[in-house]
């Protein structure tokens, strides 16, 4: 079985947890079945045993069979012809009007008038440059993959991957999170194969439940035309089926993995207990949340540390407030952290909180684990489904909440026992076992 | 009109460099008990001393020596800076020291530490001011008469107690809406010690010399000695009281501005005029004009006059706070590092970094700021601050029987 994923981000050049999930299942998958993973942005440097990464930064190596794509633009055919126009009518604002096609034998010829003064055997960029391709692989050099911009370089990421994609072998196209879904609808518009999509986020979380708008609509309009959809949690899975209407019976959640980690406990100056909360200071992880637990927890336990590790459009006013609550010598800020200092701090951590209001997943919770930290965390989260017997509250709980970390910090029995079921917890959550549930999927709901 | 009285000048410099703190970071929290930026202090102290402290002292000491007796003036140096001084640059105090030997220069009372909280504990307050007159008595010999506070801070109540510490003499802000329409070049006196008088500053005339100096755009500009000795002549009154920071001679004014030869010119000047000079403590046999009568804390910042640049926001607010909050339990350890390093926190330039005043304004941040924003100096002092409490904590209670 030959895989096409679709990808936005990947380590190292990562800005959340997308790229290292997307490693990390690609990597477990690899070794059952053939992938290939296109990706904006590649570091040339890095490697992955068994895994093709195709990085629109970094085509000049990539080659072109002029015979393979014809004989594919052949065989898609008309039979694999999936209703709509090519290249849709979901735009963003500001992106030129692309070439469109009403269909498919319309399409096939206008490609193959753009490649037939193409050599059998050239460049890749050689054909992307006959379909007026070219110019849209700049944006990929740049630093940022986000910005105002976003929508254009969707755009042309799903136009490039689609280009790619045509003159290549495979069964599926695997892709992960809105910004791959507009290629993946592509693709399977001109080459039918089955569409899987993999939820690692919904506008929904990171803009709550009342943010609708063109990235909704794309998110909405590619599961519904897909064959498979993955979301990381069965929470999630109840976002895509309830918020976006999309039909239960293709909706299957596998939960991410974790890779496991050289963990160790060092000295803390923190004897009352230092709580954690680790991540982007952005409404959706519930900063604010985590605030008022801590005054709360400090109106019983004045000697307790707490600190927040990350950074994000919501420091500044979690910084004042903080202040306002008189909580700045108790509740400290690090700003943004790398792998080293994160580590560092979980050797010092005595319990973790996680008051996101939505997180589809929340590895950073498993990480915890992993180092022997009990974990408090929202019941809006999917680790919460893995971490079964962690202590849970709504993220709006803040009683609840500082209940738990209270009694986690005070009580040497409760907090033995939760280590040891968090430890236990953890230990099935691989991404051997999540590779193997989704190749089931592939089998089971895709007839492959 | 040839008989028009024309006022004396009562000159006053500010000396002081904080303690800045280092990036002090979460992760140094319980490992290091060093908070200053020890490096960065000393860089600097080093570039003010070369550009102000040592060329303005010796032309200051060279204009009183061939005035004979009629150039004078008063200044302060805060205890912090004669610290640094005293480890780092021996020459720079010596050329203090030699400057005040000219019998010239009358050195100010005020807080070791350049601290602004009075409201909040009175009797650390004292101490500090005790610790700097040992200090100056220490390197100069003297006992200061006359008190100016930092960042000329100055209202009824403080100046009651300054009063009560034996002080006759009390700088302050010629704040437009006490003064009530009348002229700041007066002497005052406080409504409620009839013995402490008040000297308000003349803000416009002040500000002109260590502000405005170097600005082309200025429509005062080019300032000569002579122009700006006529505008005192007409500034009225009895009294002019020039007040401003030491280091705007040749550090924040570049001496390529000219500020040194205008100093330099500025007595002849000023003679010529038939003008006087005056040191603060001078004045005090004067008679007061009429009641200076100030009840919420004003300073010399801004068009507000208020203290908002120190505690304009919460976490000024909670810092100021925080750090007063631990006065007992330090005092408590009996510990004189400890004791001084808490005090140091408790210098007005810790709080003034935390100011977001000129960022919602608009205006260019904090130049002397030496993090990037207000958010970095709040978050660094109270990584330092939480480390001090958890040193004090750490070493168990003095005495068995409190908790």
């Amino acid at each position: 079985m030959k895989v096409l994923m679709l990808g936005w981000e990947f380590p190292p050049l990562i800005n959340g947890g997308l790229g290292i999930a997307c490693l990390g299942l690609s990597r477990a998958m690899s070794q059952k079945l053939e992938l290939s993973f296109i990706i904006p942005k590649i570091d040339p440097e890095y490697f992955v045993d068994r895994l093709e990464l195709i990085g629109l930064n970094h085509l000049e190596s990539q080659s072109f069979d002029r015979l393979r794509l014809e004989k594919n633009l052949a065989t898609f055919g008309e039979v694999n012809w999936v209703e709509g126009s090519l290249v849709g009518g979901l735009q963003p604002y500001g992106s030129a009007k692309p070439q469109e096609h009403t269909n498919y034998s319309e399409y096939r010829a206008w490609v193959q008038e753009k490649i037939s003064h193409l050599p059998k055997h050239g460049k890749l960029t050689q054909k992307l440059e006959a379909q007026g391709l070219a110019e849209k692989l700049t944006m990929f050099r740049e630093d940022s993959l986000y910005g105002d911009d976003v929508g254009d370089k969707v755009w042309s990421y799903g136009q490039v991957a689609a280009s790619i994609a045509e003159e290549r072998d495979f069964d599926l196209i695997h892709a992960h999170d809105w910004m791959t879904f507009i290629a993946g609808m592509e693709i399977k518009r001109r080459t039918g194969k089955p569409l899987v999509l993999h939820v690692h986020s919904l506008n929904y979380d990171r803009g709550g439940p009342d943010s609708y708008g063109w990235i909704y609509d794309i998110e909405k309009e590619a599961m519904e035309m897909a064959d498979l959809v993955i979301p990381v949690s069965q929470y999630t899975g109840t976002i895509c089926t309830g918020h976006y209407g999309i039909d239960p019976a293709k909706v299957h959640f596998v939960h991410n993995g974790a890779d496991p980690v050289t963990t160790y406990r060092s000295e803390s100056p923190f004897k009352k207990g230092l709580v954690l909360f680790l991540g982007r200071l952005t409404g959706q992880k519930g900063p604010e949340f985590f605030l008022e637990i801590a005054a709360k927890v400090l109106e019983k336990n004045p000697h307790v540390f707490f600190v927040m590790a990350g950074t994000g459009e919501q420091m500044r006013k979690l910084i004042e407030y903080g202040a306002y609550r008189n909580v700045g010598d108790r509740l400290h800020f690090t700003g943004f952290l790398n792998k080293e200092k994160v580590n560092k701090l979980l050797s010092m951590t005595d319990v973790y909180c996680m008051p996101s209001v939505s997180e589809p997943f929340g590895l950073s919770a498993i990480e915890a684990a992993q180092f022997g930290i009990p974990a408090v965390i929202s019941k809006q989260s999917g680790v919460s489904e893995v971490l079964t017997r962690a202590r849970k509250a709504d993220y709006w709980d803040i009683d609840l909440m500082a209940e738990h970390i209270h009694e986690l910090l005070t009580n040497p029995e409760a907090r033995e026992e939760a280590i040891r079921i968090s430890l236990e917890d953890q230990k099935n959550c691989t991404w051997e076992v999540a590779a193997q549930k989704v190749i089931s999927l592939y089998h089971k709901h895709l007839s492959l | 009109m040839p008989s028009q009285k024309i006022p004396k000048i009562c000159l006053f410099f500010e000396a002081h460099q904080p303690n800045r703190l280092k990036p002090y970071s979460f992760f140094h929290i319980g490992n290091d008990p060093f908070y200053e930026d020890d490096q960065l202090n000393q860089d600097i102290l080093n570039q003010v001393s070369e550009n102000c402290y040592l060329p303005a002292n010796q032309l200051f000491t060279k204009l009183i020596e061939e005035s004979e007796g009629d150039f004078c003036f008063s200044m302060s140096l805060s205890g912090v800076l004669i610290e640094q001084l005293e480890h780092h640059r021996p020459d720079v105090l010596q050329s203090f020291q030699k400057l005040h030997a000219t019998g010239g220069v009358e050195l100010l009372g005020e807080t070791y530490h350049h601290s602004m909280d009075f409201q909040l504990s009175p009797v650390e307050f004292a101490r500090q001011v005790k610790l700097h007159e040992a200090k100056i008595q220490e390197h100069f010999g003297v006992t200061p008469t006359s008190y100016r506070h930092s960042e000329m801070v100055y209202y009824n109540e403080l100046a009651k107690f300054v009063g009560q510490m034996g002080y006759k003499i009390m700088l302050a802000e010629g704040v437009p809406h006490i003064l009530g329409g009348r002229s700041p070049n007066h002497l005052y006196r406080s409504p409620t010690v009839k013995s402490m008088k008040v000297l308000p500053r003349h803000s416009s005339l002040s500000d002109d010399l260590s502000h405005r100096f170097p600005h082309k755009s200025w429509e005062g500009y080019p300032l000569t000695p002579d122009k700006y000795a006529s505008w005192c002549a007409d500034s009225g009154g009895q009294i002019l009281n020039l007040f401003m920071d030491y280091e705007s001679i040749g550090e924040r004014i570049p001496a390529a501005s000219g500020i040194f030869e205008f100093w330099e010119q500025f007595p002849t000047a000023w003679k010529k005029r038939k003008g006087q000079f005056s040191q603060v403590n001078e004045l005090t046999r004067h008679h007061s004009k009429g009641i200076y009568d100030c009840h919420t804390p004003t300073s010399w910042a801004g068009e507000e006059k208020d203290l908002s640049p120190w505690r304009g926001n919460e976490m000024q607010r909670e810092a100021r706070q925080k750090i007063l909050l631990m006065e007992d339990a330090i005092k408590e350890r009996n510990d004189p590092e400890l004791l001084h390093q808490w005090a140091k926190m408790h210098t007005s330039d810790h709080f003034h970094f935390m100011s977001t005043k000129e960022e919602t304004a608009g205006k260019t941040p904090h130049d002397l700021r030496p993090y990037d924003t207000p958010y970095d100096a709040y978050i660094f002092f109270m990584n330092a601050l939480s480390d001090l409490q958890l040193r004090l904590e750490s070493r168990g209670p003095v005495n068995a029987g409190k908790s």
